[in-house]
C-alpha cells in the first residue's frame, strides 16, 4: 500500500510515536493473563471490519489492531521499541529491512494450507526469495487517474506515462495534472518511459529522467500526494499520477456524489511500480499459533476478498476472485493480465550515497527550471 | 533608571535571568549539539544513524564520524539558491505582515479600552481551530471553481487580462504563510502601541505636526521595538514552514524546510538533514543578530 500521504502530519506523528511507543510496548506484554488477544499492526483501513468479526469467532479470541500510515513509520515505532505484536504488515521494501535487521519469525508453511491460493507471480519477490518469513496480502499500483469525459474529448490516450511527460499531450491539460510528490515514484514513472528499470540507479539515467520531468514540470498543476483524490472527483484535475487505491476512491467518490464524468485509470502499458504488502511474523509476538490460523483465514478466497471489495486493493489471492464486485474484478488497472504484470516493478532502497544524490536531483527539480 | 550593584541585587538578576537562561540551555543549546553531532556521523543503512565505534557483530556497514554532509552542502550551488530563496519567501511574507498588521495594531490601541480585548481576543481566535485545517481551508477558498477565483478572474477579464489560477502557486504560498503569522506580527505591534502616552502627539500637534508628521516623527520610531519583535516572530517561523508551500504551493515552491523534512521522512539521511538545519539555524542567529542590533536603544534614540 502506498503511504496515504498527509506527510505534512508526519513528523509530528513520527515524535509523537518515539515518546508513546514506550508505554504501548508494556501495555502489550500484559496479554499472557490466559485471554486469547492476537496482536496485528496494520495499515490504517487495510481490514474489512466483517471479516475482523468473523476470524474473531472462529477462533475464539480477540484481533487487536493498532495502525500506521507510512512504512517508515512503522519502521520508526519498531526501532524505538514498540514491541508484542505478532503481525506485520509491511510493503516489500520495508519488509527487506526488517528481514535483514533479523526482526521477524520465519513461517511455519504446514499451518498454512491455503497458501496455494496465492498468484505464484506475487510470490518468490526478490526481498524474500521462497517466502520464508511473508505472505504476500494486498497491492497497490501506481497508475494513471483519469476524468474520463476530458480525455475522450481531447483525444487522449490514457495507456501511457507520455501524457504526463509529453508537451505535445501536456499542452491541452496544462495546469490540470499532478504527479506523485515522491522521489521514488515520480523518478520511477519518468524511468519506466524512458525503458529503465525503476531500480535504474545510473546517474545518466538518472539525469535523463531529470530533463524529461524538467521539460514536463511547467504544465503540471502541482506535486500532490493526496489532494489529487478530491480535485480528480470534483473536475477540477483531469489526469493524476497516483495509486490505484486513491483512484479507486475517487472514481467512487464521483459517482457517489453524482458528477457528470467518470474518474477512470489504468496502468501505463510501459510499466509500473507494484507495491506489495505483505503479512509476516514480528520477533515479539507471542501467539505464533493464533497468527498462522490468522494467515490461514485471510488467504481463503471470501475473506481476502473482502479487503478488495471495500478499498480497491489489488489481490494476489486468486481464490478470492470470484468473490470480488465483477466490476472491480474486470478493472485491467488493479488487476494486470500476464503480459502487463511482467512489466511491475517492486521499489528497492538505494544505498545512502545513491539515495543522497538522488535527493539533491528531487531538489533541483523542485528547485529549478529547464 | 537607578543602577544598583549591591549583593541582593546580584541575586534578583541571576533569579531573573536564571529560568530563561536554563530554558535556552534546554531547548536550543542542547538540541543543537546533539544535531551538529549528527550532521558529522553516516546514515544508517535502515534509516537513523550509523555507529560512532566499529559494530560488535561487524557484518557489514560504515562506521564513525565524517565531514561529507559539509563537502555535499558546499559542493552545489543548489543549496544556497534555496536558502535565498526561503529569504526572500520570509522577507516578503515578514513585509506583507507588518503593512498589513500595523493599521489594525494601531486601531485596536486606539478604540476603546473596554474593546480592546475582545479585538485582541478575536485576532488570536483563529488558533481555537488546527493549523492545518485552516490551511486546507484555503485550497477550497484558491480553488478553481471557488468563487474568489471567479472573481478575481472576472474582475481581470473585464480588462482583458487572461485568467489565472491562484491555488498551487507561490501566491498561495504567500497568502498561506501570511494568513498563518499574521497573530504573530499584531500582537507585538499592539503592546508597543498599546503603551504610547498619547500626549506625545497631542504635544506634536501642538507644535504644528500633520497626521503624517505625527506618525512618521512619533508613533514609527516609538513602535519600532515592536516591529522588529514581530517581525522576528513571522520571519523565522516562516524560514522554516514546510506545510504551507506542501498544501498550497505549485512544482517550483520548495522551501529549505520542506528540504529538511524531506531528509528525515524521505531520504532517511539524518545526518545531511542535520547539516542543513544547523545552516539555517546560523542564518537565524545572524539574523536575529543583525534585528537586535537595529532595535538597540541607542539607535533609536538617535533618530
Amino acid at each position: 500500500m502506498n503511504p496515504p500521504g498527509r506527510s505534512t502530519a508526519l513528523l509530528a506523528l513520527l515524535l509523537s510515536v518515539l515518546l508513546l511507543a514506550g508505554c504501548s510496548s508494556q501495555e502489550q506484554n500484559a496479554t499472557t493473563s490466559g485471554e486469547n488477544v492476537l496482536h496485528l499492526f496494520n495499515w490504517n483501513n487495510y481490514i474489512a471490519p466483517a471479516t475482523v468479526k468473523r476470524f474473531e469467532q472462529s477462533c475464539n479470541c480477540r484481533l487487536s489492531q493498532d495502525y500506521y500510515a507510512d512504512n517508515e513509520e512503522m519502521l520508526a515505532k519498531l526501532a524505538a521499541g514498540a514491541s508484542g505484536y505478532d503481525l506485520i504488515v509491511p510493503t516489500g521494501n520495508a519488509m527487506d529491512t526488517l528481514i535483514r535487521q533479523g526482526v521477524l519469525k520465519q513461517l511455519d508453511k504446514s499451518l498454512l494450507p491455503n497458501l496455494k491460493n496465492i498468484n505464484p507471480a506475487y510470490l518468490n519477490s526478490a526481498f524474500d526469495p521462497g517466502n520464508k518469513y511473508s505472505v504476500p496480502y494486498a497491492y497497490t499500483l501506481t497508475l494513471l487517474g483519469f476524468n474520463q469525459e476530458k480525455v475522450k474529448e481531447l483525444g487522449l490516450p490514457t495507456d501511457t506515462w507520455a501524457i504526463i511527460f509529453e508537451p505535445k499531450y501536456l499542452e491541452k491539460i496544462k495546469g490540470r495534472v499532478t504527479v506523485l510528490d515522491s522521489q521514488r515514484e515520480l523518478m520511477a514513472a519518468a524511468l519506466k518511459y524512458l525503458g529503465y528499470s525503476v531500480n535504474d540507479a545510473d546517474e545518466q539515467h538518472w539525469q535523463q529522467a531529470r530533463d524529461l520531468i524538467l521539460r514536463a514540470k511547467p504544465y503540471w498543476a502541482a506535486f500532490s500526494n493526496t489532494s489529487y483524490v478530491k480535485e480528480l472527483a470534483v473536475g477540477n484535475l483531469w489526469v493524476a499520477h497516483g495509486y490505484s487505491n486513491d483512484m479507486f476512491q475517487a472514481a467512487l467518490d464521483a459517482r457517489k456524489t453524482g458528477r457528470k464524468f467518470g474518474i477512470g485509470y489504468s496502468t501505463p502499458k510501459e510499466g509500473a511500480v507494484l507495491a506489495l504488502d505483505s503479512i509476516v511474523l514480528h520477533q515479539s509476538g507471542t501467539r505464533p499459533d493464533l497468527a498462522h490460523q490468522f494467515i490461514n483465514f485471510m488467504l481463503a478466497g471470501k475473506n481476502s476478498a473482502e479487503l478488495t471489495n471495500l478499498t480497491g486493493a489489488g489481490n494476489p489471492n486468486m481464490d478470492a476472485i470470484q468473490f470480488i464486485q465483477p466490476e472491480i474484478a474486470d478493472n485491467k488497472a488493479i488487476f494486470p493480465d500476464r503480459e502487463l504484470l511482467a512489466r511491475l516493478e517492486m521499489l528497492q532502497d538505494f544505498d545512502r550515497k545513491q539515495r543522497r544524490l538522488l535527493s539533491r536531483l528531487w531538489t533541483e527539480i523542485k528547485l529549478r527550471n529547464l | 533608571m537607578i543602577k544598583g550593584n549591591t549583593k541582593a541585587n546580584r541575586t534578583a538578576k541571576w533569579l531573573v535571568s536564571g529560568p530563561p537562561l536554563l530554558f535556552l540551555l534546554v531547548f536550543f543549546v542542547a538540541p543543537s549539539l546533539i544535531m551538529l553531532f549528527t550532521s558529522l556521523r553516516l546514515p544508517g543503512e535502515f534509516g537513523g544513524l550509523a555507529p560512532i565505534a566499529a559494530p560488535a557483530e561487524a557484518v557489514h556497514g560504515e562506521y564513525g564520524l565524517t565531514l561529507e554532509t559539509y563537502q555535499f552542502f558546499f559542493s552545489d550551488i543548489l543549496y544556497a539558491e534555496i536558502f535565498l530563496k526561503s529569504f526572500a519567501v520570509a522577507a516578503a511574507s515578514t513585509l506583507i505582515c507588518l503593512i498589513m498588521a500595523y493599521p489594525l495594531a494601531l486601531l485596536i490601541a486606539r478604540s476603546e479600552k473596554r474593546f480592546r480585548n475582545l479585538m485582541v481576543l478575536l485576532v488570536v481566535l483563529p488558533f481555537a481551530s488546527n493549523f492545518l485545517i485552516r490551511i486546507y481551508a484555503w485550497m477550497i477558498i484558491l480553488g478553481p471553481e471557488s468563487v474568489f477565483s471567479h472573481f478575481i478572474n472576472a474582475f481581470l477579464g473585464a480588462f482583458g487580462i487572461a485568467p489565472v489560477t491562484l491555488l498551487f502557486s507561490p501566491f498561495a504560498v504567500l497568502v498561506g504563510m501570511v494568513y498563518v503569522h499574521l497573530p504573530f506580527m499584531v500582537l507585538p505591534l499592539y503592546t508597543n502601541l498599546e503603551k504610547h502616552d498619547p500626549a506625545l502627539l497631542d504635544a506634536a500637534q501642538d507644535l504644528g505636526a500633520n497626521a503624517w508628521q505625527r506618525f512618521w516623527r512619533v508613533t514609527w520610531p516609538l513602535s519600532l521595538p515592536g516591529v522588529f519583535s514581530g517581525a522576528a516572530l513571522v520571519f523565522i517561523p516562516v524560514l522554516g514552514m514546510f506545510a504551507v508551500p506542501d498544501i498550497l504551493g505549485g512544482t517550483g515552491d520548495i522551501l529549505i524546510g520542506n528540504l529538511i523534512k524531506d531528509q528525515f521522512l524521505g531520504t532517511r539521511d539524518w545526518p545531511f538533514g542535520s547539516t542543513l538545519s544547523i545552516m539555517l539555524t546560523l542564518a537565524v542567529l545572524a539574523i536575529t543578530g543583525l534585528a537586535a542590533w537595529f532595535a538597540r536603544p541607542a539607535t533609536i534614540a538617535e533618530r
